[in-house]
């Protein structure tokens, strides 16, 4: 039996050269199976939004209502955290949502889930911060500062509450990036696993006498995991979701700094 | 994390291709921190987002924009559209309440007046009536006077002949019509 963790290996599927760029040392430019599966994702997107926008109307058509629908969540989503300066920042949130959206979906259709190797959330999670910090440092300059030092709080307080704020600022995109890793491996483990298991028991069953039994152990294992297919769904929604109202948030933080609203 | 990827040491990301599988079955933990193959996703995953981000960002989310937009505009063209229509409707319909009412005043008026107009007329058709019918009461109480008066005269002459021929037949004599007159005048 194939090892659970056989399904996040990456192999080649197209060679091209290697880049050696200075600084930063060789650099693999060969297309595999994860890069495959984010221009998979890409590419629906590309074309749903193609299909949805191409004969737009104002009374629109099945597939209109679900992309304005689709817009209509997120954007009501960036309005209403980061307030009125929510349609600057919504195409990068609704990409950003959109990318892991589909590739999350992809990985129960698929073979392949882009978004359980760390590599790529971990660029989707740094690429939000540096959003940020460019974004914070554009509009508040020197004031940034104030990210770490919530007003109204008395000083004996801000020695212990600045770090606290420090240090919660580093680890956001640790965590923006483990959160969405750690959901999509463990989930697909659990699947393999569950699944290994229907095909192992049944095989003790097969051996006769008291092993019969397994027959019903694989059954179990079955029902486990259609259960977890139908969670993986959520999850596969819901970590996106995650992603782009902390996006939102961290956004917000940045431009709406020192004015609660 | 991106600069732990790209601190690998060169030799591991060239070493990589077509034993890939081998090095993950024997080397064990997991595939995801093989980071020879961070490199490649990261540049990719960056070109992949920057073009999906520039279309959604030029060409769909405007689009989708303007289509909501339009909508919206659409939608609140219509109701205000809707709302003076209805201001228009219920100004019309206080012109014609204040219409009809006006025409009611009117027509109260004239039936009023009409009215007014008829019993006058009736009035003086009866006061004629009544005049006419006095006139003609006179007339025939007049006659009637005039007879009873012609009747009275007739009794005084025949009361004169029967005297006359009561005082022949008593005394032979005869006398004339002034003298039983005469004698009459006496006796009353």
């Amino acid at each position: 039996m194939a090892s659970p963790m056989h399904q996040f290996e990456i192999h080649p599927v197209l060679t091209l050269p290697t880049v050696n760029v200075p600084g930063l040392g060789a650099i693999d430019l060969s297309i595999n199976n994860s890069i495959l599966s984010m221009m998979i994702a890409a590419s629906i997107i590309v074309l749903f939004f193609a299909l949805v926008t191409a004969r737009a109307a104002v009374v629109p058509g099945r597939l209109q209502v679900i992309g304005e629908g689709i817009f209509g969540y997120i954007d009501d989503l960036a309005t209403g955290i980061i307030g009125h300066e929510g349609r600057t920042f919504f195409p990068f949130v609704f990409t950003i949502f959109l990318f892991i959206l589909v590739m999350n979906f992809l990985g129960l259709f698929l073979v392949f889930t882009a978004t359980s190797q760390l590599a790529v959330t971990a660029t989707l999670a740094v690429m939000t911060i540096l959003l940020v910090l460019v974004v914070g440092f554009a509009r508040n300059g020197a004031n940034m500062y104030k990210l770490f030092v919530p007003a109204g709080v008395p000083w004996y307080m801000l020695i212990l509450v600045t770090p606290i704020e420090f240090i919660s600022f580093l680890l956001r995109p640790v965590t923006l990036a483990l959160r969405l890793f750690g959901n999509m491996l463990g989930g697909h483990v659990a699947l393999k696993v569950f699944a290994g298991f229907v095909v192992s028991l049944c095989a003790l069953g097969a051996t006769g006498g008291i092993a019969t039994l397994g027959y019903a152990g694989a059954l179990l294992s079955l029902g486990g995991v259609v259960a977890l297919t139908s969670l993986e769904f959520l999850v596969a929604f819901l970590q996106a979701f995650v992603f782009a109202v902390l996006a939102c948030v961290y956004l917000n933080d940045v431009v709406n700094l020192g004015h609660h609203h | 994390m991106a600069a732990e990827a790209t601190s690998q040491p060169a030799d591991s990301a060239v070493a990589h291709t077509g034993e890939s599988t081998e090095a993950a079955q024997s080397g064990g933990g997991l595939p995801q921190f093989r980071f020879e193959f961070w490199g490649g996703q990261i540049v990719w995953l960056l070109l992949i987002f920057a073009v999906l981000y520039t279309l959604l960002a030029r060409v769909f989310v405007p689009r989708l924009r303007r289509v909501l937009d339009v909508r919206a505009e659409t939608i609140a063209s219509a109701v205000e559209q809707a709302r003076m229509v209805q201001a228009e409707a219920d100004a019309q319909a206080t012109a014609a309440k204040a219409e009809i009412e006006q025409a009611r005043t009117a027509s109260r008026a004239l039936a009023a007046e009409a009215k007014a107009k008829a019993t006058a007329e009736l009035n003086k058709r009866q006061a004629a009536e009544d005049e006419r019918l006095a006139g003609e009461l006179a007339q025939a109480e007049d006659r009637i006077r005039g007879l009873r008066d012609a009747a009275m005269t007739n009794v005084s002459s025949i009361a004169v002949e029967t005297a006359q021929a009561i005082v022949e037949r008593l005394t032979g004599a005869k006398v004339t019509a002034a003298d039983i007159k005469a004698a009459g005048q006496g006796a009353v």
